[in-house]
């Protein structure tokens, strides 16, 4: 006998609705998928054949065909295992389905247990769009599938429960219009560990950021790290290690402010496509990625047979920073040219092409030579010239991308005792935010990192008096003609957050602070 | 020449004759040195430099000996010319070594392959100089050894200043010696005197940035051929200097490799072009203190920026200071080296000068060797506003980071940011990776009394 289910793969970070048809045919007893599945949907008839025995159903010795349609979509992962499962179990006549169509998606385990998949929120978006009235989930998916609404969630945690679910006569409520819905915010305090905010390969969500006002010193530093992400810079942060580049990108977590429903929305469809884990609830906090120095090019793009986002697509709308920036292969550094530009990364395999988000902020920290001590009296065991060339790795169209640069130097001991009392984050991250709220409101909403040139020459709104000073200090030979345009950005980003409304010269004069190094190349030119 | 009593005459008089009995050289002293070379036979010194193991003393024999330098590769040019080239090599009292046979057996080679040799040098973008020719130096005219030409890459005429200076030191300096080779050549540029040195990394890379960052013309010898310039790291520090009126100056052929024994060579150069060497920071066995001592032999001024006494970069500085007591000059600060140079009055420095003792006017008596005293900070910045004064101040007091400019002004962080940016585009600041340092007129000012 034939059975017709619903269930879902994913394209991407879209789900596709598929349709899963079972034939239960008398002959030699064979198990056989259909329909462009990868190597997890093959294994699935080994996972569904245990799962039936040990579940107390009948893995029937007939020959079963599995076709997963539509035929031209490339389905990945085991999503549908649990509709194989039951699409058996109904073609075989072991039970009969009363209720009506509903979808599954679910991992099947060999003893019978539902998992949670990678993707579950769109893949139940994709159904609910499909106008699918009820979708069985795997029950620590329940909180995930939650937040699309307009569909019933029937949470379940054994094949036995699915089937108990199927052959009930309730029916699933009245059809609605279904939508993603935003569930509400939850309030400060509650939040739960997945939607904290650090969710990275090295930041493990169990350590919470740490505190500005731990980090001693650095106050030209600090300052930068305000602009950068004041205004969504990109940020390069020089210095020999122990000076507090890393510790200093370790509190941006806590620095920076929530997303907006619509970011909210997008960074909880990457954490979930990315399987990281249980998500109970919307992300509000901006994510941080730091992936570390030797990860792969398809680590930090994204790709594979899935094409799984990357490092790039997983900090789209918070922050990607990479310690070590030089260390990075020149494969990767070079790949962060499109995603910097466009704020989306296109990614072409055989399986397919997709284009993901990553509208992310780069902050980035280098030594300043391999042995990191370069500029340190007599530390440095760096041979001639290596220390120009090891920052001079980071290519032309790389540092046209970073607006705000920034030297740290190891601190010397008698300086500490007459160190300024640090400011903790949250009166920055106050700052910050404010500054922000500015730059959304205006025409287009958009930080001033990613404001077009021309349009920010009319968000600067220069006095006569404040172009010649421009125009000074570029004269000075302390700008390049692109620097003019960086420069300006950064003193509008300031200006901000000092809520002026014109771009003044005392902020064009603290810009100036944060142009590249280097930039007189007579002055570069003694090694 | 501080003579109180001799008026401006005087003093113009004395440095001319100075200058004269230092910059024209008697002409007997150089064998070879004649007059009025002819382009055939500058091509020729040129070609025969670039004989491996040929050196300026058997060249200057052969050229007496043959008639002149195209005569000489005339000769080699003929069948047998070997044993001919090796007689004429011997000096005509029968004195010193004739040259081995390989060596006249190389000259032959080269004059063989003259056209390859010229093509090099024209490929190089050099001009040969050779004794005779006007735009050879003459104070290197006056040095035992000086070589019979000179591959140059830019123009000469800055090495025929009224004040010519050498700085020099170690490849591996401290930032504070890298600071003070950049403010020494920084003010002897502004001064108008022409800085000397050896293109090598650190001090010498450091003294001829800082010429050329204020526009001057800088010479830089170095110690191989123009075609295997050493350090390739120095590439654009040699166009910018030849592009800034200065030049690289080499005795070498083009595809000389620099070796061992090519530096200390070289060195007498750079000691040999100028009136005075300046060493910044050496250590024990650095090259500089080559130059130092080719210096004294010279004759030529002695100048040492003393160290630390336990910094490895100042052991050979501080060594050579207490082996030459009375010949070697220590330098107690930048406005001090000029008025020891004899400089001061022409540097664009705002001086404060004394009130003159003999002038009835002043009605004061001031007891000092000195007539000038360099300028001080404060006046340096005067006209600027409280915080970039106060900046200003911090950095000549030897405060490096925008932290302790912060902790020590106790200004907003903001002011201290900006201050620092006025005071960079004025020239009176520059950044060196998070570490601040006075520049221009504030690095050779001394610091106001605490």
């Amino acid at each position: 006998m034939l059975a017709t289910l619903l269930s879902a793969t994913l394209v991407a970070l879209e789900g596709r609705v598929i349709r899963v048809e079972v034939d239960v045919a008398p002959g030699l007893p064979g198990f056989t998928i259909v329909g462009l599945g990868d190597a997890s949907i093959r294994e699935a008839r080994e996972r569904v054949r245990g799962a039936l025995r040990n579940s107390g159903f009948i893995h029937p010795p007939r020959r079963i065909t599995v076709n997963l349609a539509p035929a031209d979509v490339p389905k990945t992962g085991s999503s549908a295992d649990l509709a194989i499962a039951v699409g058996i179990l109904v073609g075989s006549e072991q039970f009969t389905a009363r209720a009506g169509r509903a979808a599954l998606i679910g991992e099947v385990s060999l003893g019978g247990e539902i998992r949670t998949v990678p993707g579950l929120l769109p893949m139940v978006a994709a159904l609910a769009r499909r106008g699918v009235r009820r979708v069985i989930v795997p029950a620590d998916g329940e909180d995930e599938a939650r937040l699309v609404s307009g569909l019933e969630i029937v949470p379940v945690t054994t094949v036995g429960d699915a089937v108990a679910v199927l052959r009930s006569r309730r029916r699933a409520g009245p059809m609605q219009p279904a939508r993603v819905e935003l569930a509400p915010v939850p309030a400060a305090g509650e939040r739960s560990e997945a939607s904290d905010g650090i969710r990275g390969p090295q930041l493990a969500a169990a350590i919470p950021p740490p505190d500005l006002a731990d980090v001693r010193g650095q106050v030209e530093a600090r300052r930068a790290l305000e602009v950068a992400l004041a205004g969504g810079h990109g940020l390069l942060m020089i210095g020999p290690p122990g000076t507090g580049k890393t510790m200093l990108a370790r509190t941006i977590p806590g620095l920076l402010p929530e997303l907006s429903d619509e970011e909210s929305l997008a960074a909880t469809i990457v954490a979930s496509v990315s399987g990281e884990g249980p998500i109970r609830g919307l992300i509000r906090r901006p994510p941080f990625r730091a992936p570390h120095h030797t990860s792969s090019y398809a680590a930090i793009v994204g790709g594979g047979r899935g094409l799984i986002p990357g490092e790039v697509t997983r900090a789209d709308s918070g922050v990607l920073f990479l310690d070590e920036l030089t260390e990075f292969s020149r494969d990767v550094l070079e790949a962060l040219r499109q995603p910097l530009e466009d704020g989306r990364v296109t990614i072409v395999r055989a399986s397919g092409a997709a284009t993901l988000p990553a509208r992310f902020q780069l902050v980035a920290a280098t030594n300043p030579c391999p042995c990191g001590h370069a500029g340190e009296e007599g530390r440095c065991s760096c041979a001639h010239g290596v220390p120009e060339r090891y920052v001079g790795r980071i290519s032309g169209p790389l540092r046209d991308r970073i607006d705000v640069w920034v030297s740290l130097v190891r601190m010397r001991a008698e300086a500490m005792v007459a160190m300024v009392e640090p400011e903790a984050s949250v009166v920055v991250a106050a700052r910050i935010a404010e500054a922000r709220t500015r730059q959304r409101a205006r025409p287009g909403g958009r930080l001033n990192a990613r404001v077009s040139g021309r349009a920010l020459r009319a968000l600067a709104a220069l006095r006569p008096e404040t172009s010649a000073a421009l125009a000074d200090l570029a004269n000075a030979e302390l700008l390049s003609g692109r620097g003019t345009e960086r420069l300006l950005r950064v003193a509008r980003t300031i200006a901000d957050l000092d809520a002026s409304v014109a771009v003044e010269i005392e902020h064009l004069e603290e810009a100036a602070r944060w142009r590249p190094p280097s930039v007189r190349p007579a002055l570069a030119l003694a090694v | 020449m501080l003579g109180v009593g001799s008026g401006p005459e005087g003093a113009a008089e004395s440095g001319a004759s100075d200058a004269a009995d230092r910059h024209v050289p008697p002409l007997w002293f150089v064998p070879s040195a004649r007059p009025g070379l002819s382009d055939a036979d500058r091509d020729a010194v040129a070609i025969l430099l670039s004989v491996h193991g040929l050196g300026p003393l058997t060249l200057g024999r052969l050229i007496d000996a043959l008639g002149s330098p195209s005569e000489v590769l005339r000769v080699a040019a003929r069948p047998g010319a070997s044993k001919q080239l090796v007689d004429a090599s011997r000096a005509e009292d029968g004195e010193g070594h004739a040259m081995p046979l390989g060596v006249a057996e190389a000259i032959v080679e080269g004059a063989a392959s003259a056209d390859r040799l010229l093509g090099e040098i024209r490929r190089e973008g050099l001009r040969v100089v050779a004794q005779g020719d006007p735009d050879y130096p003459a104070r290197l005219f006056a040095i035992e050894i000086p070589p019979s030409a000179l591959f140059v890459r830019g123009r000469l005429d800055s090495l025929a200043a009224e004040h010519v200076v050498a700085v020099v030191g170690t490849r591996r300096p401290s930032p504070g010696g890298r600071r003070v080779a950049s403010r020494i050549g920084a003010a002897l540029a502004r001064a108008g005197a022409t800085v000397v040195s050896g293109l090598a990394i650190g001090i010498d890379g450091s003294a001829h940035a800082a010429v050329v960052g204020e526009g001057a013309a800088t010479v830089a010898f170095i110690g191989g051929g123009h075609g295997k310039l050493f350090p390739r790291a120095h590439d654009r520090l040699a166009d910018a200097i030849v592009d800034a009126g200065g030049a690289v100056v080499s005795e070498y052929a083009p595809m000389t490799l620099p070796s061992k024994g090519t530096f200390p060579q070289r060195n007498r150069l750079i000691s040999g072009a100028s009136d005075a060497v300046v060493v910044v920071e050496a250590g024990a066995r650095s090259g500089a203190l080559v130059t130092a001592s080719w210096a004294l032999e010279q004759g030529r001024d002695c100048f040492v920026v003393p160290g630390p006494i336990d910094a490895p970069t100042s052991a050979g500085s501080n060594g050579f200071l207490r082996d030459w007591p009375h010949l070697a000059r220590i330098v107690s600060g930048v406005p001090q080296l000029l008025d020891d140079l004899g400089l001061i009055g022409a540097a664009a420095l705002p001086v404060t000068r004394l009130p003159d003792p003999t002038d009835p006017a002043s009605g004061q008596r001031i007891r000092t060797k000195s007539k000038v005293r360099p300028a001080t900070s404060a006046a340096v910045l005067t006209g600027r506003s409280s915080s970039e004064l106060a900046v200003g101040e911090g950095l000549v007091h030897g405060l490096v980071t925008v932290d302790e400019l912060v902790a020590v002004t106790r200004l907003p962080l903001g002011e201290v940011l900006r201050a620092l940016t006025r005071l960079e585009a004025g020239g009176l600041v520059r950044a060196r990776g998070g570490r601040y340092e006075p520049a221009g007129q504030l690095a050779a000012a001394n610091p106001k009394a605490a």
